[in-house]
Parts: structure tokens; sequence; C-alpha cells
């Protein structure tokens, strides 16, 4: 990461002396750490040590086994004279013997769906025949080796059902997980065969054990890749049906009182973790400097921490005549690149105007600029992976800006794929250096918390803002608009009291309904007078509308009950 | 975003807009501030003064702060100069290699004239190879020369320039314009002298543009041929040779892949509107090669890299096709890292001589590796004197230091003569890069190294071993003018009159043989034993005589021998970190360099979510248990939640997990309203670190994005 942080000729005592000794130790726990996960690709969780249970008779026997099954695995040759199994691959005999010892074991009736393989159909077709598997080794000498494999996995479906039977599934210790890795080891190879009955038992309560409805506190020792597979399975995925009716949603207001109230507690290391940060800016301004764009990444808010080091460059500057600092905020949802270089170039000369258009055309015109005049401008961008940004051609045009000898940039990345956003040509023109900035400071402004959690669950448009929103875009409306809109709310209420919130959406009242009622009231007189008004709403985004199964259009309003009831008392007062 | 306002959120607005100028200083308007001159004139000077203006408080004083000012001006001085000497050579390497492509292309393009190929347009198919990277420079060049030497216009299109036909034509009109009237392009475009107005993708404007300023080439540079559309390509040809009576274009491919597939691509109709000829350009690895030799291992570069930074250095140009630039880039990083981080490369600054090296130096000098491997063997050679002074006398180690560096700078002349001696024997298959990386890690001279080289030279038959020996003298006499070796002046290198010597004699042995009518081999060659076949009894029996030697095979033999030997000799050099004082210019570290140049982001949010206690360094989560603690951070906490989850997840089903660790019923739990919030936060951060994404499938569910 930083040259000086890493080990240097100089012996250990010249190295810059970090005093306090939790500094020491964070420093070489990244640098250990760094070391450590540089090998793996990702950096797994281990496997939980737990103390482990007094072992049960049947945990030992199972254990017992299945070092005899590797064992033997490891000397027996297995008989060749299987239908396909000429090179006697483990793992077909494997899947084929479990596919048995389920059939056997719980059900015998089992359907095979598709047979791809001579293995796969002989199998299906053995235990639907015959029970007995005599007949499959001809000379009848079962190799003990397969013997064993088959009892412990047996054993370990057994030991699953009945510890989920039992209800145990919160005490889980080794010995499910050794069931599990057996059985699990068995199941991800017979993914096209469907699995009767009693398995998928097991295996539905294990998966929904997984969405945590009892927050088991242990992440399965899976490989992942097998893990993506196992979970994108169809019908793999069963979640309970719970919802998020009975919890009330947070408002903006409630958010951001709560959030000024509640401190949080990590302040200090946060605050620390930043100022071991700030040690770096010299050395960045030097590799700034060298023509070097530097690419800050990892978990947290970099934003304050740019704030500074801009603040750093600016006080560093001899003459800020020259040296100019130009910070983009990409997270903000109106970040263009036109703007962008319309303020580089308005921090070259401030009385210039790019002539708008074609962003390229743009650059080229800042370029000539730049070359005009004697500045050094130093681009800070907040979040160059941010989705007003991710454009390829804004990465084309941010490369090329960063490649101009005049230009240093420096920029800050959140999410952990923003590598993908450069491709060889880009990446070069970029000339990154990058480091790990991982601060675990709040997104604050990055992020809208609010709406984007609504927005995540599906529960859009609340982005007017509440209460006060409403009675600021009402303000600016004619009166029989406000007229209207309180109509809504009180058809809205009146709904609620009748049908209750279903789904977390308000219930609907009837276009034409409302339309009736706004003309008795004298509201609008024609339609085309009350369309008009629903537009003004809608561009606001401060009523829904969406259509039933019949087809009736419904509107309603996206606003909780106390926020409505709050709104009709303003509109009536 | 109004509404964080509303609550009285302490915000700037800075923080809403998309882009501003930071000016801390002045928060007043703009207009109070003098208003800025412009300075045309002082451009040029000012920015060539510039760089050290820039400089001049950069470096950080090292040995705990204690480093003089003089040392770390001269280390940032000897920084700059040291990194723009190479970076010249190298300049000079990349404008050579694309020299005899640009010359080729200029020529085509100059030779063509509409008068030869009337229907067809002149195209130049430039074979890129694959490296995407190298070929904006290429291209630029290719642009640079050809306006300076054809007089042409040359328009750049990138496939992500013109993603259709209009907006293709509108930047090469506008290109072209642009380039040949400097002011006011756009007011001329649109309007005709006779006041006729134009569409901007009129190719009409073009060259009523062209009937005022003509222009005897114009030329679309089409930079990744692949990328762009076939039928934008199309078009773009049929309208061009329709044109092309009128405006007189040429066309530029860069082909990644070979002309057969390009060609493929396109309608036969269309490949009839061109005329085409193929260029190759030098491969990337060649320039690396070349770059390498120059810059590396030049005996003029004051800093060696070391064989595992090299090594990784080099391994990611093969594994990731990265460009030159990429490469430069990473040498630069290794300079800079040495000279910024290292108190010792004082040293290699010019006049290191009059800088008086610090206590702190000296100290540091006595705790280093090679000097305790100094010292111990000078203790084996008795010299109990020298070892003393060494440990005591500041003075004396200076002088020492200071004489151990110059002979650091024949070690390094004498390991790359070295490497040259060995590339001669016609039996290595390595390249340049892959033998000085050797050279570096395990030195030279070691028995079972050589072992290969002596038993092949051994057995070489008269006539190779002359060849052989002939190019080692003149490798010694030369040197290597790219890597900077100066070759020695005359005679006066032993070697080079031993081994002109076994020359001569070889050749007057070989006349001799010759008259005697058999020819010239020594016991080593492979032919001294015959081998019989006799069959006995309808069994074939083998056996091998040794063929009698000569009299002149054994003189030979001789001979063999006694090169044999002097190359052992010569060809020995020691490892780079045998050397004493090697830390002053051997950078020789993997970590900065893979973590700035290849980092891994993913594992490092993973690691940062997994285990926060590795960075906050807290007392209270310390993960070393993999528990979730409910005093992690709530993205943490949310994080383990999220890797037990299947490809849906209940919000409602986390929300609750999630309460369940932070929520009232631990200890120090919060409410639900508070974890509500920390969930909220959560969630949304999960969100824009894209782990999760709004599901339709059930209410109240997400999709998992990523299974980590």
């Amino acid at each position: 990461m930083a040259p000086r942080r890493k080990a240097s000729p100089e012996p250990a005592k010249a190295a810059p002396v970090r005093q306090s000794t939790r500094k020491r130790t964070l420093a070489e726990k990244v640098a250990a750490n760094s070391n450590q996960t540089d090998d793996k690709p990702a950096a797994q969780p281990s496997p939980a040590k737990r103390p482990r249970g007094r072992p049960t008779a049947a945990s030992k026997q199972l254990q017992n086994e299945n070092a005899a099954q590797k064992n033997k695995s490891i000397y027996d040759v297995p008989s060749d004279d299987d239908a396909v199994g000429g090179g006697g691959s483990n793992k077909d005999n494997k899947a084929e013997t479990v596919a048995d010892e389920v059939g056997v074991a719980t059900t015998p009736k089992r359907k095979v769906k598709t047979q791809t393989s001579p293995v796969k159909a002989s199998a299906g077709k053995g235990a639907i025949t015959t029970p007995s598997r005599a007949s499959r080794f001809t000379n009848g000498e079962t190799p003990q080796w397969r013997r064993n494999d088959r009892s412990a996995r047996k054993k370990s479906a057994r030991a699953l059902i009945e510890r989920v039977v039992a209800g145990d599934a919160s005490d889980e210790d080794e010995q499910e997980d050794l069931a599990h890795e057996i059985y699990d080891s068995s199941q991800d190879e017979e993914e096209e065969e469907e699995l009767d009955e009693g398995a998928q038992g097991v295996q539905q309560i294990d998966e929904s054990e997984g969405v945590a409805t009892t927050p088991s506190k242990k992440p399965r020792g899976r490989q992942k890749k097998e893990l993506y597979f196992a979970q994108n399975r169809p019908g793999a995925s069963k979640t309970s049906s719970n919802t998020l009716a009975s919890l009330e949603l947070l408002t903006h207001e409630e958010y951001f009182s709560i959030l000024h109230q509640s401190k949080e507690h990590h302040a200090g290391d946060i605050e620390y973790l930043q100022s071991w940060h700030t040690e770096s800016f010299a050395q960045w301004s030097f590799e700034l400097s060298e023509g070097f764009s530097i690419c800050l990444y990892g978990y947290g808010s970099k934003r304050s921490l740019l704030h500074k080091f801009a603040k750093f460059l600016y006080d560093e500057a001899p003459d800020h005549e020259t040296s100019k600092i130009v910070i983009i905020n990409g997270y903000v949802r109106s970040t263009s690149i036109r703007e962008m270089l319309g303020t580089i170039a308005g921090a070259v000369e401030p009385s210039h105007k790019l002539p708008a258009g074609n962003p390229s055309v743009m650059l080229d015109s800042l370029k000539a600029l730049l070359s005009s005049h004697d500045v050094q401008i130093t681009v800070v961008i907040n979040s160059i992976d941010a989705i007003p940004l991710r454009r390829a051609g804004t990465q084309t045009i941010l490369a090329q800006l960063a490649s101009h000898p005049q230009i240093q940039l420096i920029c800050s990345a959140d999410t952990p794929d923003f590598p993908l956003l450069w491709d060889s040509g880009v990446r070069s023109a970029f000339d990154f250096v990058f480091h790990d900035c991982t601060t675990f400071a709040p997104f604050t402004v990055e992020i809208d918390v609010v709406d984007d959690v609504h927005e995540l669950l599906g529960r859009k448009a609340r982005r007017v803002g509440g209460k006060e929103g409403v009675t600021y875009v009402l303000r600016s409306l004619p009166e029989n608009a406000k007229s209207l809109f309180r109509l809504l709310v009180g058809e809205v209420l009146l709904a609620i009291d009748e049908e209750g919130i279903t789904g977390g959406e308000n219930p609907g009242v009837e276009y034409r309904i409302l339309y009736n009622k706004a003309v008795e009231e004298f509201i609008c007189s024609s339609e085309m007078a009350f369309r008009t008004l629903l537009k003004e709403f809608h561009d606001h985004q401060m009523i829904t509308s969406r259509k039933d199964v019949l087809g009736t259009e419904l509107l309603s309003l996206p606003f909780r009950r106390e926020e409505l009831e709050a709104i009709l008392e303003d509109l009536m007062s | 975003m109004a509404d964080t306002e509303t609550i009285g959120e302490v915000l700037g607005d800075q923080e809403h807009r998309a882009a501003y100028v930071f000016d801390p200083a002045a928060e007043a308007p703009a207009s109070t501030r003098p208003a800025k001159r412009r300075r045309l004139s002082k451009k040029h000077h000012v920015q060539s003064q510039k760089p050290k203006e820039k400089h001049a408080h950069q470096f950080q004083p090292l040995l705990n702060g204690l480093e003089s000012n003089a040392c770390l001006q001269l280390r940032q001085e000897a920084f700059l100069k040291s990194w723009s000497a190479v970076q010249d050579r190298i300049d000079g390497v990349l404008r050579e290699t694309n020299q005899s492509t640009l010359e080729a292309v200029t020529a085509f393009v100059k030779e063509c004239t509409v008068e030869i190929t009337p229907s067809r347009i002149p195209s130049a198919l430039i074979i890129t190879g694959a490296n995407m990277a190298s070929q904006s420079l290429l291209f630029q060049q290719l642009s640079d020369s050809l306006q300076t030497r054809a007089e042409a216009k040359v328009v750049s299109m990138r496939s992500g320039d013109a993603s259709n036909l209009k907006a293709a034509l509108r930047k090469i009109i506008l290109d072209v314009v642009a380039n040949s009237s400097d002011s006011g392009g756009e007011q001329d475009l649109s309007l005709d002298n006779d006041g006729k107005r134009y569409l901007n993708y009129d190719l009409e404007a073009l060259h009523s543009h062209l009937i005022r300023h003509p222009l005897p080439h114009v030329i679309v540079a089409f930079q990744d041929s692949e990328a762009f559309e076939t039928g934008l390509l199309t078009d773009l040809i049929l309208l061009f040779s329709s044109w092309l009576d009128r405006i007189p274009f040429k066309l530029l491919f860069g082909v990644a892949t070979s002309v057969d597939l390009f060609q493929a691509r396109l309608l036969k109709s269309t490949c009839q509107l061109l005329r085409g000829r193929q260029f190759d350009v030098e491969q990337a690895d060649t320039i690396v090669e070349k770059i390498f030799k120059t810059a590396v291992a030049h005996v003029d570069a004051p800093l060696r890299i070391g064989p595992a930074s090299l090594q990784m250095i080099l391994s990611r140009q093969r594994d990731q096709a990265a460009g030159i630039p990429v490469f430069v880039s990473s040498l630069k990083y290794a300079y800079m890292c040495h000279f910024y981080t290292n108190p010792f490369s004082v040293l290699l600054a010019d006049n290191a001589d009059q800088v008086a090296l610090q206590a702190e130096h000296l100290e540091v000098v006595r705790s280093m590796s090679s000097f305790r491997d100094h010292v111990e063997t000078s203790l084996q050679d008795k010299a109990l004197g020298h070892v003393r002074s060494l440990l005591e006398n500041d003075n004396y180690l200076a002088c020492q230091v200071r004489e151990q560096l110059k002979l650091s700078r024949s070690w390094i002349r004498h390991s790359l003569r070295t490497l040259k001696l060995l590339m001669c024997h016609p039996g290595h298959d390595s390249k340049f890069t892959q033998l000085y990386v050797d050279l570096l890690s395990q030195g030279v001279g070691g028995e079972d190294q050589l072992s290969e080289f002596v038993s092949s030279t051994k057995r070489m038959d008269p006539v190779e071993m002359m060849s052989l020996l002939n190019q080692m003298v003149a490798v010694i006499k030369d040197g290597d003018s790219q890597a900077g070796l100066e070759g020695c002046e005359g005679d006066s290198d032993p070697s080079v009159t031993l081994l002109a010597e076994v020359v001569a004699g070889i050749q007057t042995l070989c006349r001799e043989a010759e008259d005697a009518g058999s020819t010239l081999r020594s016991e080593y060659s492979g032919q001294h034993k015959i081998m019989r076949t006799t069959v006995i009894a309808q069994k074939v029996q083998l056996s091998q005589d040794a063929a009698t030697l000569t009299q002149q095979d054994k003189a030979y033999t001789k001979l063999v021998d006694k090169t044999i030997e002097h190359l052992q000799v010569i060809l020995k050099c020691a490892r780079a970190e045998d050397v004493w004082l090697h830390e002053a210019w051997l950078y020789d570290f993997k970590t900065p360099h893979r973590e700035v140049f290849l980092p891994r982001p993913r594992a490092v949010v993973q690691r940062a979510l997994q285990r926060p206690h590795d960075y906050l360094a807290c007392s209270c989560c310390d993960s070393s248990k993999d528990q979730i603690m409910p005093t992690l951070p709530a993205t943490a906490i949310l994080h383990h939640l999220y890797l037990e989850t299947g490809s849906l997840i209940n919000v409602a089903d986390l929300w609750t997990a999630f309460y369940g660790i932070v929520g009232e019923d631990e200890v120090d739990g919060l409410d639900e309203r508070t974890a509500l919030v920390l969930f909220y936060r959560a969630i949304s951060e999960m969100r824009v670190l894209g782990f999760v994404k709004p599901s339709r499938k059930k209410v109240d569910h997400i999709a998992k994005l990523a299974w980590l």
C-alpha cells in the first residue's frame, strides 16, 4: 500500500515509529493480514471452532466409519465391472451408492428425471426394480469401502433427519457439520435427479434455517462456487413468507433524528483509522505529482478523507492561482460529464465557457484551454464508481482527462467490483495506483438511506419527502389542486380504515369515483382539467397509480397513515 | 435530499453539488477575488521549471525524522535525475520501435493519390496485436507523423466515440474542421460561403470546407476496428467511397487479429471498395525486452530492481497482457519507492561524495544484513582490524561505504558482461529478461548452473566453438550499446587475448586435420565413440569403442579444456544480494507493487466486513472466534447474516435476525427504532456495495448478488 509502510531496506528501528502500541498492532495486523489473504482469492471465514460437545456414540461411530472409508478408498481398488465405471471414478460410485441409499432409506419409489449417464440410469433402475444390489456386482464381492461409504451416508442422513425432527437445529456442532458434509457431498453430485420427498424435507428445513429466522451464527463450510449453484437451483430458495407489514417503516425525519441521538461506539476507532490514512498524504501527493492517478478503495465512506486530502494539497500549494482543486461528487444523481468538464474549465479560466456539445469535443477544447494556461488542476472524484459515472463513455473521458499532464486525479471507489469499469486501455490511461483506504466511516451524503431501502423493498415514490414536501409542492399549486389533493387524501384515509394496509401499500381509490367526486365539489369541470391536476401530482410523485386485475385505474398516495392525517390537517386549516 | 436539510443536518451545500472548485480560503464570492490574468507568454518557461518548484518539500525525512535536510534534498534530486534519464532512454526506444511502421504508413499515404486508385479507398491495415493499451500510443504517433510529414488531417476514431453513423460522421467532420482552422470552426461549418446551411453530419459541409482549405489527405483512423459494428463500418466505407472523387479519404485500420478475419467481417462488395496494404507492428513483448535492456539492465541505471520485483512485473506483462505504459509505470514506481523510503538512496546521487553521512545512516549500515555477512566473511579472512574499524570508527565505515558503492558499479558491469557471454552460447533458450532475473537472484558460477553450459560447450565441434569464441571476444570488446555496456579497449582484457589465441589455435589445427584428411574433434565430441552392431545368433549386440584420437584431436582437446577452464573463471558472478551494501541500490520488494497495481478490492471489502477488528482494532469486537458480536458495525453483522442466506432474502427475517443480535435482549441492546435505523443504513450500504438488489419475486424480498 504505502511504500513507507512496507518493509523497507532499513531495519525496523529506522522505520517511522508509530508511538502508540495500538497503532503498531494495527499496522502489523494490516500488513500481516494482507500477506495472509494474498494467496487465497477469497478470504473465507475459517470454520468455526466451537467447544465440542460430548461425542455421542452415533457420532463416534460415524467418525470411525468415515475414517475407515478414507483409509479403504486409498488402498482398495474398486472392482470395475460397473456399467460405465471403467475408470472406477470415485465420484460416480459415490453418487450412485448414495442415490440408492436415499431411495432405500426413506421411500422406495423414486423418479429419475433425466437419464444423462448410463451410470445414473442403471442406478435408478437398480433402485426401482431390484432392491438388492447383488445383481449389479455380478461376482458378488461388494468392495468393503463402498459398503462403508454407503453406511456412513445412511447414518449421516439419518442423523440429520433425527436432529431436525427433534428440533435440535440451533445446537449444531461438529458432528452435525460432519453429517452435513457427508450428506451434502452426495447432494451436489446428483443435481439432475429429483430428490425424493424425505430428502427434500430435510433440505427444505436446512435451507430455511439459512434464511435466518433462527439466526444460526455460522456459515456452512461449503465451497463457494458450489454454494452459488446450490442456491440457484430451481426451487432451492425457500424463504418464509413473513413480511415487514407489522413493522412501521422509518421516515426521513425519524431516521435522522434517531441517527443524531445515537452515537457510534466505534467513533474513536474510525477516527483513528482515518488519521492513520492521513499519514500517507505526503506520499499520495508525491505520487500525484509523478503523474500517477490514485484510486482509494475499501469499505467505508472516503469522502471526508478526500476532503482532508484536498485541504492538505491546498495548504501545500505555493500558489493558488496555478494549482487548483476541483471536487467532483460522483454520487450526486445529477452529476454529468458535461458539468464536470465545465467546472474544470471554470477553474482554469472563470470567464471561459466551454462550448456545450459532445463530451469528447468538450474535452478537446478543455485540453486546448489547459495548454494555454499555466495551471495544475487536481481533480478529486468522490465515488468514481457511483451510478451516474458508470457509463463507459464517461470513464473514457475521465481517463483521457487524467492522462493530461496538467491534470492530477485522485478518486475513491466504494464498490468491491470497481475494476470492471475499465478495460486495459482506459486503465493504462488512468495510470492508477491503488491504496486500501478502509475507513468504516458511514456513508452520509452518498446514500439516501431511507429512499434507497424503500426502493429496495419495492416501496418507491417517497421522493417528495413526507408532509413538508407535499405542503411545499401544494403551496405553489392553484387552489383547486389543493382541494383535489385534500379530497384524495380523505378518500385514501377512508379506504385505509375500511380495507387496512395490504402489502405495504395504501389501498387505491378508483379513478372514476374520484373524478365524479371532484366534479361534484366543483374542483374541476372536465376530465381534461382533472387529468392536468393529477399530472402535476404525478410529476412530483405525490400520487401513485396502478391497475387492478380488472384494469380499473386506482389512485393512491405513497404516504403512511400518520403522514396522511397530518397532511389532511394541514390542508383543512 | 432536500429532506436532510429540513431536518437541520448541518451539511454544506458542497456535498450535493456535482462538481465545484475547492477553495477553503475564499468562501467569499468569486467577484471579490482579483481577476485572473492570463499568462500566455510565460507558459513555456514556467512549465519547464515547474517540476523543481513542485518537488520543493515533498519527500519526508527518514531515519525517524532525523535525516538532514541536505540528504533529503539530495535524495529527491537523485530521484528526479535518475528517473528522467531512464525515462528518456525509454522514450527513445518507444520512438524507434514504431519508426519503421510510421515511415511505411506515411509513404503509403503519400504514394496513394486519387489518380492511382480512382474508385478504391487507400487503406492501411495495421496489425497491432492484442495489446489495446499500446495501440493508442501508436495511433498518436501515427497521426503526429502523418500530420507533419504528409500534411494530412487525421481523425482518430475509437469504437466508443461513435455509436452510429451520424455520430461518426459528425465527429469526422468536426475533427477535420477543428484541426484545420483554429478559429471558430463551428460557425464555419454550418454556413457555406453562399449562406447555405448544412446539417452537421453532412459530408457536403466537409467538402465545402475543403474547397476553402484544400487538404491533400483526409485520414480516418479506426483504432480498434474489431470493436466497431460491422454495419457502421460498411456504411462509412460506402459513404467515403462515394465522396472519394471530392474528398481525398484514406483509411487506417488497427487490426488486433488478422487481415483475414477483418476481411471476413465485411461484405465482399465493401471490401472491393478498399485498396489495402498490411503493416506489421512490433509486438509488445519485443518492445518490453528492449525497454528492459535500456531501462532495467542498463549500466547507468542507478537502481537495480531485484529479481522478485522483476519477476512480478514481467509476469504481469505476460499474464495480463498489460501494455507498455503499465510496464514503464511499474518501473517508475519502483524508483519512487526506493528513493522515497530508503535513506541510502542518497548515495546514488551524482555528487554523493560531498554529502556527509549522518551518524544515523552509519548506525543503520551496521544493522544491515549484508553488513553482517560482510563482517562474517571478513572475520573468516582474519581481517580483524578491518572489522573492528568498521564497527567502531564512523569515518572508516563512511569511507568503506563509498568505496563499496564504486565496487557495486563494477559488479553491475561484470554481471552484464557475464550475461552477454552466456547469451553467446547457442544453447541458451531463454530471453534476456529471464536470464537477467536468474542472474540477479542466483548469480552465476555455481557448479550445477554452469554444468549444462560446460558440457554442451565441450561437445561443440570446432566450427561452433570458433564462432562461440569469436562472439565472446566481440562481446568483451564491443560491449552492448543498448544496455550501455562499453567494451574493453584493445586487448587490455586478458580474456580477449586468451580466447583469440585459442581461436587461432583451433584454426591451425583445423587446417592440419584437413590436410591429414580427417575432421578435427575432441575427446568430448559425440563421434569419438563408435557404436558397433553385431548380429550373433540372431541377436543384436551393441558395443562401444573409443575411436582413436589423432594428434590434432588431442591438441584440440587441450585447447577446449583450457577454454572451459578460463570460462569457468570469468563466468562468475555473485548474487545481487550477496554484494555488501546492496540495500542502497537494490530494490526488491513485492508488496507495495502488488497492492498498488493489482488491488484485490473484493477481498479487502470482504475482510473489512468479516473481521472489522483487523481494521478497527477495537476492544469490543475481537472476532477471532468468528462469532457475530452485537458490537460489530451494523453492515458487518448484516454481511455475516447475508453469507448464510439463499439467493432470495426475506428482509423481514433478516431484520428479525438482526434485531435478535443487537436488540434489547442482549446486554446494552438497542431499542427497536435505533436498531432499525442501523438496519436501514446497513442494508442501503449492502446495496451500494452491490451485494443485493430489489426482487419482485416476493413481497419484502431482495435478491442476493454476490457469492463471495
